[in-house]
């Protein structure tokens, strides 16, 4: 299970730093969107035992750490938040611009 | 009485919240919402006084458990000397910066959102520098980028969300960059509370990813003040904002960073920090020079100002990486009357565009334009003479104290640099000045009437010469944070002994 969990967190960054540095603005966001789900699933799995075990269970044994769910919950919305300004803000440059690529976007070229 | 003196380091932070979401609810009376907003900030202003006072009064941190729970388990909120002086030169230009909102003719400034976004402003950044535990400021500071993105992205400036943008997107990958080093230290160390993280970082420096956490929250504070390698978001977006946002943004929210470094080399990482010392110093040196040439080279006053700041913030820095006592305390003095003067120039830009024939800060606009408007034409000069670092001003206190801090830190090599550098201080200044308001205006170009209100710019740079006159009290009190933050044995006692 801790190899999965570190293949797929390990993945997840290749795949969003790939997009991050791609031309096109629209795949930027997304890579960095993956990216920020990539470190959410490693701030989890820094509490979990196994992966498998339960932070709360009335069961006797070994459980998960609860206090990275709590983080990772916040580090959730706020990603969340942050993606849907990111995608607003591109929604007005896009339009505007008529284009995703990054280079036709040179407002502030001078 | 009990009340505000029990919660004393959480009133800065909860009162502009709380300001915020009323001014929300008055949204159909704009007067009422700016006064009210302003009103919000003045209290706040005065909590934040009142706890500077207590914690110099007393020689230790206020603090509370927020929830009454015990240490190690809780967030606590902290009001050391150095914390508590940032939140007071924090809070000092917002409420300056609202002043001069009140008197701005920006459209920005009609809409709803606008006065409760900038209060939120103030909540972020005064929680960035309250709190005591790692993950809350990651949260302030995203409270902080979010509310700083928002307000730019509505700016007058065409190009105001596309600046807006670049420094989002930065400031996404900031935070992604300081999840990983907290996860990497909670793996290591079992908690994020600065105070015990440091106490067990210090018992076990061999934490298997202190090496990554360390890198990583290196990189996040200075994307978070724009230090050399990744200031490229900065002077965009700082020249895009709407004037009263700008002066926060290149005043006191890069702050954040240099906050980050002082508790990083004095607290968090105390073995390490020889390392991040010397690289403090290298960017250091780099953004003074890199910063003044870029500054000289520019088309646009608010864009000037705003690669002034890299190469000032380029001053902190080095400062801070001397590390001795004397240049701790003259990297904190730096950074409040920093605030101040590039809090003032930046108005006083925005002033000037806003009395431009067609509004903007270019230098093509702008020239000449300052036959008509004499009174800004002292207070630029004022600042800019503070700027420079030339008495009366407390530009030059702060820059005495850091050359001198330096001299006897023996770092000839980068006061040399620094020292040279800062003529190029003086070029920008004169240039700018020389343009607006020597030149003869060309043909036709006016003044227009009206435009922003003089009040907040005038304030800051009487301020300016308020610390450049009398600076022995700004100064005794970075004296004390500086002595207080190179024994972090005090920081751990005060917030270990606070009980919930």
């Amino acid at each position: 299970m801790e190899l999965l969990t570190a293949l797929t967190v390990g993945f997840l960054f290749a795949v969003g730093i790939f997009q991050m540095l791609r031309r096109n603005i629209i795949r930027s966001a997304i890579g960095l969107v993956i990216l920020a789900n990539a470190v959410n699933l490693f701030l989890l799995s820094t509490g979990a035992y196994d992966g498998l075990a339960a932070a709360y269970t009335t069961s006797t044994g070994q459980r998960s750490d609860a206090l990275p769910q709590a983080l990772v919950l916040t580090a959730i919305v706020i990603s969340m938040g942050g993606t849907a300004l990111v995608l607003s803000m591109l929604y007005i440059i896009s339009s505007r611009y008529k284009t995703a690529d990054m280079d036709e976007v040179r407002g502030l070229k001078n | 009485m009990d009340f505000i003196a029990d919660n004393l380091v959480l009133l800065p932070i909860a009162t502009p919240l709380v300001g915020a979401m009323t001014a929300l609810l008055l949204g159909r009376f704009p007067r009422a919402r700016a006064y009210w907003s302003l009103g919000v900030m003045l209290l706040s202003l005065a909590f934040s006084l009142l706890l500077l006072w207590r914690v110099t009064e007393s020689g230790t941190a206020v603090v509370v458990q927020a929830g009454g729970w015990r240490f190690p388990y809780g967030i606590s909120l902290v009001g050391d000397p150095l914390s508590a002086l940032f939140a007071v030169m924090a809070q000092l230009v917002l409420t300056l910066g609202l002043i001069y909102t009140l008197g701005s003719k920006d459209a920005v400034i009609t809409y709803r959102p606008f006065y409760p976004l900038f209060l939120l402003l103030a909540t972020g950044l005064t929680g960035a520098f309250l709190t005591g535990d790692l993950f809350n400021l990651f949260v302030f500071a995203e409270l902080l980028v979010i509310s700083g993105t928002a307000l730019t992205a509505a700016s007058d400036d065409r190009f105001g969300t596309e600046a807006a943008y670049k420094y989002f997107y930065m400031s996404l990958l900031a935070s992604t960059f300081m999840l990983l080093a907290i996860g990497s230290l909670y793996v290591s160390y079992g908690t994020l509370n600065l105070a015990d993280l440091a106490a067990r970082i210090a018992d076990k420096p061999d934490g298997i990813l202190l090496a990554p956490a360390v890198a990583l929250l290196l990189a996040t504070f200075m994307i978070k003040s724009a230090v050399f390698p990744f200031h490229f978001w900065q002077p965009d977006f700082h020249a895009a904002a709407p004037t009263a946002v700008s002066a926060m943004l290149s005043s006191v929210v890069v702050k954040v960073g240099v906050y980050g470094f002082l508790r990083m080399t004095t607290l968090l990482f105390v073995a390490q920090a020889p390392l991040i010392r010397g690289i403090l110093i290298i960017l250091g040196v780099i953004g003074v020079i890199f910063g003044g040439l870029s500054a000289v080279g520019t088309h646009n006053v608010k864009r000037m100002l705003a690669y002034s700041t890299l190469a000032q913030v380029g001053f902190i820095l080095v400062g801070i990486g001397w590390g001795t006592a004397p240049a701790i305390a003259a990297a904190v003095v730096f950074s409040f009357n920093h605030s101040l003067i590039k809090a003032a120039m930046l108005m006083l830009a925005g002033y000037v565009a806003s009395r431009a024939p067609v509004k903007s800060a270019a230098f093509d606009v702008v020239t000449g334009i300052g036959r008509y408007l004499p009174a800004a034409g002292f207070l630029f000069f004022m600042g800019g003479l503070s700027l420079m670092g030339i008495p009366p001003t407390n530009g030059f206190v702060s820059k005495m104290l850091l050359f001198r801090s330096g001299i006897d830190a023996e770092g000839y090599v980068p006061l040399l640099i620094i020292g040279l550098a800062s003529i190029l201080t003086l070029v920008y200044v004169i240039r700018a000045f020389q343009l607006i308001w020597w030149q003869a205006p060309r043909e036709g170009a006016k003044a227009k009437p009206g435009g922003d209100s003089l009040l907040a710019p005038a304030l800051l740079i009487g301020l300016v010469l308020l610390f450049g006159l009398w600076a022995e009290p700004l100064v005794s009190v970075a004296t004390n944070a500086a002595e207080w933050l190179l024994n972090p044995a005090l920081y751990l006692a005060a917030v270990a002994g606070a009980g919930g």
